[in-house]
C-alpha cells in the first residue's frame, strides 16, 4: 500500500506541474529498450529488481512521458509490474494518448550523430547544395543550421526510418581545415526543429585537411593549431594586437582570423566538442596531443579506420570517435588498416564511441544506421551496445536526453533489417511516417485498384 | 563515401564515381578475335557432401531441409527430406564424398551473382591511378573491354567473397553512351584476369542513358542533352547496321573495327546489352530505340524509376537491375523508394539487386531482405525463396548464365554459401563459400583469400 501511495503521489505531482503543450503520452505493454543507468533511474517498480542487468531489454513496461513546452522539462517514467489499467486510474481525467504497444520494441528515436540532413535537395546540383561553402571568407563562424530545411523531403525519407535526432554538419572547403560549426536538430520538420545552433565546430585532416591547407599534414595540422592558439589568446584578452599575437607565437599571417576564432573559444573552453575528422593512427595520436596542449578540448574523432591500432590511447585521453562499422576496405592509403574488428577493439578498450554510416550515402542514407549498427552486432558486438551507439551514447555527447525527446515503436528488433518504426513521438507529439517516398509508393503500388491515370491518383 | 562538397564536384562526378558514370560493353566474334581467353581452373579434386541444410535453391521453391552431393565441381545431387532434421543422415544419397560437412539446420544457398560491380576497375585504394574503370574520352567507346581495367589484386574482391559473391560482371563506368564491353567474373583468387573470366559466359555492352554523358560531354563536343544522347545512340546503329552488312557479306575483306565489331555483335544477339538508366520514361523510349535498330536490353543497371514501368518491363522481357535504397543523390535519382524491387518482381517483370559498391557488395543479402521487408508491409506477399531469385537467379539469367550457375540444381556448378542462420537477418552471415565446390572461405578454420597489397599493413 505505501507503494502504491508512493505511485499516486508521482502521478499527482505530473498532474499538478505539467499541464501539457503537447498530451503527455501513456505507452503500455512495450518491451522496453533503454540502458541500464537511465532505466534505473526512471524505474518505479513494485517488484525487487534484479541486481545485474546483462541486457537492456525489459518486457512488459508501461513508459508515462509527460512533456512541457520545453523538452529539457520532459519526464519519463516506466512502470515494471504494475497493471496499466491502475496507472490509467491514477490519471484520471489527465489529457494523454494511450497506446498500445502490443509487446512490441519500444525505443527511444535514432540519433544520427553525423550528418548532412536538410542541407542539400540534390547533391549533385550545386545550387540546392549548402553543405560546404569553397567560396566563402569566413569558416567557423557558419553555422549548419543556417543551411538547414526541416522540409527537405529527405527529414520526412529519415524519419520513417526511425531517426528523430540529427546531427547536421557542414564540410571543409576552399582554403581552411575548419569547416564551420555544426548544429543538432530533430525530424519533426517543423521550422522549429533546430534543437542547438551552436553544438560542435568541425575541422577535416587527414588526406581531406591537407587538399584544404596547401597539401600536407604538416599545414593542416599547423592550421587547426593556430586556429586553436588565436582563440585561447583571444579568450584572455591579452594578445589582441600584432606585437601581442608575436610574443604569444601565433602567427599574424595566420588563415584563422581573430573573428573567426572567437567561435572557437567554446571548443578550447571545453564547452562544445571539436569534431576531426582523421583517419591514421599516427594522425589520430596527433590529435590526441591536442590535449597536451589544449587541455579542456572536448575531441570526438570522426572516421577514426585505424582507431583500433591505438585505441588504449584513445580511452586514456578520453576521446570520443564516431565510425563506420561497415569500413573494412583500404579505400585509401589513410585507411590502409581500415577493419571489421575496430569496433570491437575499441569496445574492449573502453573508447566512448558512436555508430555512424560514412560508407553509405550520407545526404539522405541517415535512416540504414540500423544496420550499420547491426552489423556491428553480426560482427561480435553486444547487441545493448551497438544500439547506445546510434542513440544514447552520441546524443549525451550533446547534452541531449533522447528518452525523454523521443519514443518509437518498432515492428521488430530496431537492429534488424527487416524491421521498421510503426509509431513515432517527438517531444510527446505523434510524428507522420508519411513521405514523399511513401506517396510514390502509394500511386504505383501493384495493389493500389484505382483504375485512374497515375496523374490522378 | 559519397559526399558533396562544391570544390571538388567534379573530381567526384567524373573521376571517382561509379554511381555516376556507369557504362557497360561487350561482344566477342568467337570466329574472328579469340583473344583474352578465360584460363580459369578450380580444383575440382574434392567431393563433398553437405547434410542436415535448409536449402533455398535459387529457384523460388519453398525452403527444404536436404543433402547435396558435389562431384567434380558440380551439383550432382540433391536430396530433398521431407523428414526430421536428425533423421536426415540416415537417408542414403549414394554421394562417395572426401569431405563432409554437417550444416546443422544452417541456411545454404546459391552463390550470390553480382550483376554491377567496378570492383578491380575501380579498385582499393581509391587513387587517381586506379581510375580504369570510364575511357572518359569520348561518349562512343564500345571498343574498350573492361576486363583490360580489371586489376586481380583489388582487396574488394576477397571481402566480396567473404559476404558470399561467387560470380559478378565488372562493367564500364557511365560516362559515355556506349561505354564499352563488361565482362562476367568469377570471384577466384587469381594473378590473372583471364583466370577469373567466367567460361564462355556472353560479354555485354554497356551503354548509358541520361545525365551521365550529357554532363561529361556537354562542354566537350556533346552531348549535351537527352535529345543529344539518343542522336548518338541512333547514328551509331547506324553505322554498326552498315558495318554488319559488310562483315555479312564479305566476312574476309572487311577490315576489323573494334568499336562497331562490338556494336554488330550485339545485332547479331551475341551481346548482352546492360544499360544506365534511372528515368522511367527514358527507359520506355530506350525500348523503343531497340525496336527501331532490332536488338534486345537485357538489363537496365540503377532503374530507379523501373517500378512506374514494371508492365512495359515485363512486355518486352527487360530485366531490372536496382538498389534496395539509394536515390536522390541527382536528379534522375530523387523517385528512388524502398519498393522498386519487389513492385517490379510483382508485375511479372524480372528484378534484382545490384550493388555497384565495393561496401554494398559485402552484404547484398541484408539489401534483398529489407527490400523485400518493404514490399510485404505495402501490401504484397512475396515468399522470402522468390525474393532470392533477385540475388542469384535473375542475375545469372541477365548474364545469359543461367544454365551454369544462380540455382541449386543437378548439375549446375556448385556454387554455394553455408550461412550462419537465415540470409533475410542483419545477424546471418556467411560462413563457408564453395566456387565451382572448392572451399574458398571458411570463417571458422582461417581460410579466405588476401590481395598482395594487404601484405605488409597490419590487418591480418
Amino acid at each position: 500500500m505505501i507503494r502504491i501511495f508512493i505511485y499516486s503521489f508521482i502521478i499527482f505531482i505530473f498532474l499538478i506541474n505539467y499541464s501539457a503543450y503537447a498530451k503527455d503520452l501513456l505507452i503500455t505493454n512495450a518491451k522496453l529498450v533503454i540502458d541500464t543507468k537511465t532505466f534505473k533511474e526512471n524505474l518505479e517498480s513494485n517488484e525487487k529488481l534484479p541486481t545485474d542487468y546483462t541486457n537492456n531489454i525489459h518486457e512488459n513496461i508501461t513508459i508515462y512521458q509527460s512533456v512541457r513546452a520545453g523538452s529539457d522539462k520532459t519526464i519519463t517514467v516506466f512502470f515494471k509490474g504494475i497493471e496499466a489499467d491502475y496507472i490509467k486510474d491514477m490519471l484520471g481525467d489527465t489529457d494523454y494518448v494511450i497506446k498500445d504497444a502490443e509487446g512490441n520494441w519500444v525505443t527511444s528515436g535514432i540519433f544520427a550523430p553525423y550528418s548532412h540532413l536538410g542541407m542539400a535537395d540534390i547533391g549533385g546540383e550545386e545550387l540546392t547544395n549548402d553543405i560546404s561553402s569553397p567560396g566563402s571568407s569566413t569558416t567557423i563562424s557558419e553555422k549548419a543550421s543556417d543551411s538547414f530545411n526541416p522540409q527537405s523531403v529527405f527529414v520526412a525519407n529519415n524519419r520513417r526510418h526511425g531517426v528523430t535526432h540529427a546531427v547536421i554538419s557542414p564540410t571543409a572547403a576552399g582554403n581552411s581545415v575548419f569547416a564551420g560549426t555544426g548544429s543538432i536538430v530533430s525530424l519533426t520538420g517543423k521550422y522549429n526543429s533546430v534543437i542547438k545552433e551552436r553544438a560542435f565546430v568541425f575541422a577535416q585532416l587527414g588526406e581531406k585537411g591537407t587538399q584544404n591547407s596547401g597539401g600536407s599534414r604538416s599545414a593542416s595540422l599547423l592550421q587547426l593549431k593556430e586556429g586553436l592558439n588565436t582563440a585561447l589568446c583571444n579568450d584572455f584578452r591579452n594578445c589582441r594586437n600584432s606585437l601581442e599575437r608575436a610574443i604569444n607565437n601565433i602567427n599574424i599571417n595566420s588563415s584563422i582570423s581573430n573573428s573567426e576564432s572567437e567561435y572557437l573559444i567554446r571548443v578550447t573552453r571545453g564547452n562544445i566538442p571539436l569534431i576531426i575528422s582523421v583517419e591514421r593512427a599516427i594522425d589520430i595520436i596527433k590529435v590526441i596531443n591536442l590535449k597536451k596542449t589544449f587541455k579542456r578540448l572536448d575531441i570526438i574523432i570522426l572516421g577514426a579506420s585505424e582507431a583500433w591500432k591505438v585505441a588504449e590511447q584513445i580511452a586514456e585521453n578520453n576521446i570520443k570517435v564516431m565510425i563506420d562499422p561497415h569500413n573494412n576496405l583500404p579505400s585509401s592509403f589513410e585507411t590502409v588498416d581500415s577493419s571489421l574488428k575496430n569496433i570491437i577493439i575499441l569496445d574492449k578498450a573502453g573508447v566512448d564511441y558512436a555508430i555512424t554510416n560514412l560508407s553509405a550515402l550520407g545526404l539522405q542514407g541517415i535512416g540504414t544506421l540500423t544496420q550499420h549498427a547491426g552489423n556491428a552486432v553480426a560482427n561480435g558486438l553486444e547487441w545493448h551496445k551497438a544500439f547506445a551507439a546510434i542513440t544514447s551514447t552520441p546524443a549525451s555527447w550533446f547534452n541531449l536526453s533522447l528518452i525523454n525527446n523521443s519514443l518509437v515503436i518498432w515492428d521488430g528488433d530496431p537492429l534488424n533489417i527487416t524491421s521498421t518504426p510503426t509509431s513515432m513521438f517527438i517531444d510527446g507529439h505523434a510524428q507522420s511516417l508519411e513521405s514523399r517516398q511513401t506517396l510514390l509508393r502509394d500511386r504505383y503500388n501493384p495493389v493500389n485498384e484505382s483504375e485512374k491515370e497515375h496523374k490522378y491518383r | 563515401m559519397i559526399t558533396f562538397n562544391k570544390i571538388n564536384l567534379r573530381n567526384i562526378l567524373i573521376l571517382l564515381s561509379p554511381i555516376f558514370i556507369n557504362a557497360c560493353s561487350g561482344s566477342l566474334d568467337l570466329k574472328e578475335s579469340i583473344a583474352f581467353e578465360s584460363t580459369y581452373a578450380p580444383d575440382l579434386s574434392v567431393t563433398t557432401l553437405i547434410t542436415n541444410a535448409k536449402i533455398i535453391d535459387g529457384t523460388g521453391a519453398d525452403t527444404f531441409n536436404g543433402s547435396i552431393c558435389i562431384d567434380q565441381g558440380k551439383i550432382k545431387k540433391i536430396l530433398s527430406n521431407n523428414i526430421l532434421y536428425d533423421k536426415i543422415e540416415a537417408v542414403d544419397i549414394n554421394c562417395k564424398y572426401t569431405n563432409k560437412i554437417d550444416a546443422k539446420n544452417r541456411f545454404v544457398t546459391p552463390g550470390i551473382i553480382d550483376v554491377h560491380s567496378h570492383l578491380g576497375n575501380y579498385p582499393s585504394p581509391s587513387i587517381s591511378a586506379h581510375n580504369d574503370g570510364n575511357e572518359i574520352t569520348s561518349p562512343i567507346t564500345s571498343e574498350v573491354y573492361a576486363e583490360h581495367g580489371v586489376w586481380p589484386q583489388d582487396p574488394g574482391f576477397d571481402e566480396a567473397l567473404k559476404g558470399g559473391v561467387t560470380t559478378l560482371h565488372i562493367l564500364p563506368g557511365s560516362a559515355n553512351l556506349f561505354g564499352g564491353r563488361g565482362v562476367t567474373l568469377r570471384n577466384y583468387p587469381s594473378r590473372t584476369v583471364q583466370g577469373m573470366k567466367f567460361p564462355e559466359a556472353p560479354y555485354t555492352l554497356k551503354m548509358a542513358c541520361g545525365e551521365n554523358p550529357k554532363r561529361v560531354y556537354g562542354e566537350r563536343g556533346g552531348p549535351g542533352s537527352r535529345m543529344g544522347n539518343f542522336a548518338g545512340y541512333r547514328q551509331n546503329w547506324i553505322r554498326a547496321q552498315e558495318y554488319q552488312e559488310k562483315r555479312n557479306s564479305n566476312r574476309l575483306n572487311t577490315s576489323r573495327d573494334l568499336q562497331l565489331e562490338t556494336l554488330a555483335d550485339v545485332l547479331d544477339g551475341k551481346i548482352l546489352v546492360q544499360m544506365h538508366c534511372y528515368r522511367a520514361d527514358e527507359m520506355a523510349q530506350i525500348l523503343d530505340l531497340a525496336k527501331e535498330f532490332d536488338y534486345k536490353v537485357t538489363t537496365f543497371h540503377h532503374a530507379v524509376e523501373a517500378y512506374k514501368i514494371s508492365d512495359i518491363l515485363r512486355e518486352n522481357d527487360t530485366c531490372a537491375a536496382m538498389w534496395a535504397d539509394w536515390y536522390g543523390f541527382k536528379m534522375e535519382s530523387y523517385d528512388g523508394i524502398l519498393e522498386n524491387i519487389p513492385f517490379v518482381h510483382q508485375a511479372g517483370a524480372c528484378a534484382m539487386i545490384h550493388s555497384d559498391s565495393d561496401s554494398g557488395i559485402q552484404r547484398l543479402n541484408q539489401e534483398v531482405a529489407k527490400s523485400w521487408a518493404h514490399g510485404n508491409r505495402a501490401g504484397l506477399n512475396i515468399k522470402k525463396e522468390e525474393a532470392w531469385t533477385w540475388l542469384t537467379s535473375n542475375p545469372a539469367k541477365a548474364l545469359g548464365i543461367l544454365d551454369q550457375t544462380g540455382t541449386l540444381e543437378t548439375g549446375k556448378r556448385a556454387d554455394i554459401i553455408i550461412w550462419s542462420a537465415d540470409p533475410f537477418t542483419t545477424y546471418s552471415r556467411p560462413e563457408k563459400v564453395f566456387l565451382d565446390g572448392q572451399l574458398l572461405y571458411d570463417k571458422h578454420n582461417n581460410i579466405y583469400p588476401r590481395s598482395d597489397f594487404r601484405l605488409g599493413y597490419g590487418v591480418k
